[in-house]
Order: C-alpha cells, then sequence, then structure tokens
C-alpha cells in the first residue's frame, strides 16, 4: 500500500492548522492586548495633562512611555508570528515590510528586486514562501556574518522563481541537510505545495537558495 | 529627558570617547553604547569601539529583548558566557552577540534620574569570561558616563 500521499496531505494539514493557530494568536494580540493598550495609553495621556503636581505628572509620563513600549512590542511580535498584509496585500508587501523588520532588528541591509507581475497565489502558497524566505533571512543573520543580503523575485508566466542570496560564510550543504532542522523543513514544505527549494552553498563563498513554485 | 543625539555635536565625543577608552582599558574585542533616542520608545547603539562592521548602527534594541534591551527594562547589570549557550530565549534575541561575532559580554545600565536610560556594553569574541575586575572597571566607567550625562543634560 502506497502511504506517501497520505501522509503528504496529513503533513499539510498540520501545518496549515498550526499556522492558522499562530494567525489567531497574532490576530488577538494585536486586536485584542494591542487595542486594550492603546486605549490605556490614550487615557494616560489625559491623565497626564490634567495632572498639576510635578512629580506625579513626571511619573505617568513614565507610565505613558513604558505602554508605549508595550504597545510597540506587542505589534512587533504579532507581525514576528504572523504577517498581517500577506493576506491582503500580497506576498512581496508582506516581505516589504518584514524586510525592515529584519533590518533594524540584525542591522543586515537587504537588496530586494521584484521583477514581473506579481500574481495571485493562495493563502497556503503565500505563507509558506514568505516562511521560507524568513528561515533564510534569519539564517543570514544568525550565521553568514555579513552586512548585506538580497532577495530577487521573479514572476514568469507560469512560475515564480526567488533567490536569496548572501555572500557570508557559507557552509556545507550536505552535512546541514542531514540534521533534522530549519533548511530541510523549508525545502519539504516547498515540495508539499509543489514547488522546489535548492541551496547553494560553499564555505568562504556564501550561500544561495532558490525557490521556485508553478503558477497556474 | 531623552538624548539628543541625532546631530553630531560637540557633546558626543565625551561617549565616542569614553568606549575607546573602555576598550583600551579592558581585555574586550568591542565595545557599544546604546541610549534612549530622542523620540520614542526606541534604544539605539550610538557608538562603538572594536567594532568589524557597521551593523549596530542599524540595530534598534528590542525593549527587555536581548542583552541590552534585558539591562535597560531591569535596570540591573547582565552577562553572558559562552554565547550562543547558555543564554535565555534564542540566540536571533541577541543581535549584537551576532552582528559583532561575540561569545562573552558584559552589560550595565546607565540611568538618568534613576531610571535606566542606556546600556554600555563590553563584548570578547572568544570564550574566556570577563574577569571580575574587568566587570568593576565596566560598573566605573558607567558611571562616570552616568555623571557626564546627568550634567550634559
Ligand atoms: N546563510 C547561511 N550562512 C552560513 N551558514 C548557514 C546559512 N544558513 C544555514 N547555515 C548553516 O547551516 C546549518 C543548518 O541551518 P538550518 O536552518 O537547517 O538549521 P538551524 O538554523 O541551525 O536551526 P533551525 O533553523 O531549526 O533553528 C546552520 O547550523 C548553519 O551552520
Ligand atoms: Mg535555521
Amino acid at each position: 500500500m502506497n502511504t506517501q500521499p497520505l501522509k503528504n496531505n496529513i503533513s499539510s494539514y498540520i501545518i496549515q492548522t498550526h499556522e492558522e493557530e499562530i494567525k489567531r494568536i497574532a490576530m488577538e494580540l494585536h486586536e485584542g492586548v494591542g487595542q486594550s493598550l492603546s486605549s490605556l495609553f490614550s487615557g494616560m495621556q489625559l491623565i497626564e495633562t490634567a495632572i498639576e503636581q510635578p512629580a506625579m505628572r513626571i511619573y505617568a509620563g513614565d507610565m505613558k512611555q513604558l505602554l508605549e513600549k508595550a504597545i510597540q512590542e506587542i505589534r512587533l511580535l504579532a507581525v514576528e508570528l504572523h504577517p498581517p498584509t500577506l493576506t491582503t496585500f500580497g506576498l512581496i508587501s508582506a516581505i516589504k515590510s518584514y524586510m525592515k523588520i529584519y533590518t533594524s532588528t540584525y542591522g543586515i541591509e537587504v537588496e530586494m528586486e521584484n521583477l514581473g507581475i506579481e500574481s495571485q497565489i493562495s493563502d497556503r502558497d503565500s505563507i509558506t514562501l514568505f516562511r521560507v524566505c524568513q528561515e533564510a533571512l534569519v539564517n543570514i543573520a544568525r550565521y553568514a556574518d555579513t552586512t548585506k543580503a538580497s532577495i530577487l523575485f521573479k514572476w514568469e508566466k507560469s512560475m515564480l522563481l526567488i533567490m536569496i542570496k548572501d555572500s557570508g560564510k557559507g557552509f556545507e550543504v550536505e552535512a546541514a541537510m542531514n540534521k533534522l532542522s530549519g533548511l530541510a523543513a523549508m525545502c519539504e514544505r516547498m515540495h508539499l505545495i509543489g514547488g522546489n527549494c535548492t541551496i547553494f552553498s560553499k564555505e568562504d563563498h556564501g550561500t544561495s537558495i532558490e525557490i521556485s513554485l508553478p503558477l497556474y | 529627558m531623552e538624548f539628543n543625539l541625532d546631530s553630531k555635536s560637540k557633546e558626543e565625543q565625551p561617549f565616542k570617547k569614553a568606549c575607546e577608552y573602555v576598550l583600551d582599558e579592558m581585555n574586550g574585542d568591542f565595545v557599544g553604547l546604546a541610549l534612549q533616542n530622542r523620540k520614542g520608545p526606541d534604544i539605539s547603539w550610538h557608538y562603538a569601539a572594536g567594532n568589524r562592521n557597521d551593523k549596530y548602527k542599524r540595530i534598534t534594541v528590542r525593549y527587555g529583548k536581548g542583552i541590552a534591551g534585558r539591562v535597560i527594562s531591569t535596570g540591573t547589570p547582565m552577562k553572558i558566557e559562552g554565547f550562543p549557550n547558555n543564554i535565555h530565549g534564542k540566540a536571533l534575541d541577541y543581535p549584537i552577540m551576532l552582528a559583532e561575532n561575540l561569545r562573552c559580554a558584559f552589560a550595565v545600565p546607565i540611568q538618568f534620574k534613576g531610571v535606566p536610560k542606556g546600556v554600555l556594553l563590553v563584548g570578547k569574541r572568544t570564550v574566556q569570561p570577563i574577569s571580575e575586575s574587568d566587570q568593576h572597571k565596566i560598573l566605573d566607567a558607567a558611571k562616570k558616563l552616568e555623571k557626564e550625562l546627568n550634567s550634559l543634560i
């Protein structure tokens, strides 16, 4: 009996429910906790202006600042968990906002190029592509020891190609792929949506990750 | 009550000097000074010495995260030995350690009117931890910087 297709379906199902759960938590953080904190912030602003006693006023100002930090932290956390613009504005827009956070977090500048016309892709496919790009970029921040990276999107008639490159440390691909970790999972996820993922790397010569997905 | 460090002014000199001085005095490889920005809650690395690249300039410290974020949120010093092992959270929560390839660090708060507003960090790219006596020197340097800051503003 061939159980492979069933296995793939189950993997897809697990990944999808997992993504939905992450999305729910992100929305809850953003719209639930985030909104409450914003209301608190406005209230504190009002209170601050109404206080006449200088010491208490400064204290209220400090609390307001703390709230501002918490709001920002919740917002970043939500965006990190699930890109909020992915469904509404598409992959490129989501990657662009992620890149801003990425550069201000790790100090690595990413040059982005988008060739061709972005086509509509399913939610499942776009979250997979987003996650794969994210994993590649996070690996660069963690291991490549470089200040720059680049990402290229090429929308062809029946195919989307993505290339993520760095000219950092590089590594031995075969050894790394044998571990059960991010890179292996990334390729597996691409296969599950009918795409492909190839990793090229050489010690001291940087890394390049090429992803392709047929478009219908 | 924030520091105006956006423009290149004479006031900057003491901080840059302080970083270089600390680097000279200590057996460290990297010294960084993070301060809260003029506007908003962001904290960034304003000065560094011994840096291998300019990534620190683009990094915004996340409040409560990583070494500087935790030092500011708790107001207490923090040390890391053998990064990326023995850490609280993920290696990715420590961007300055990754950016400068540091293995050990000691970071102390810089207070302004009793509120932590900055961090002085000394890091090493080798595994031997920062010695007790160096830790004291770093604390002293931070105290001195605190005085300068409080007299400036
Ligand atoms: N861009 C890169 N530059 C240099 N080395 C890399 C890069 N990407 C990956 N590596 C190396 O490949 C190894 C495997 O990467 P992979 O993403 O599979 O695992 P990980 O990042 O260590 O763990 P996880 O992704 O599960 O958190 C890494 O440990 C690292 O040594
Ligand atoms: Mg990884």
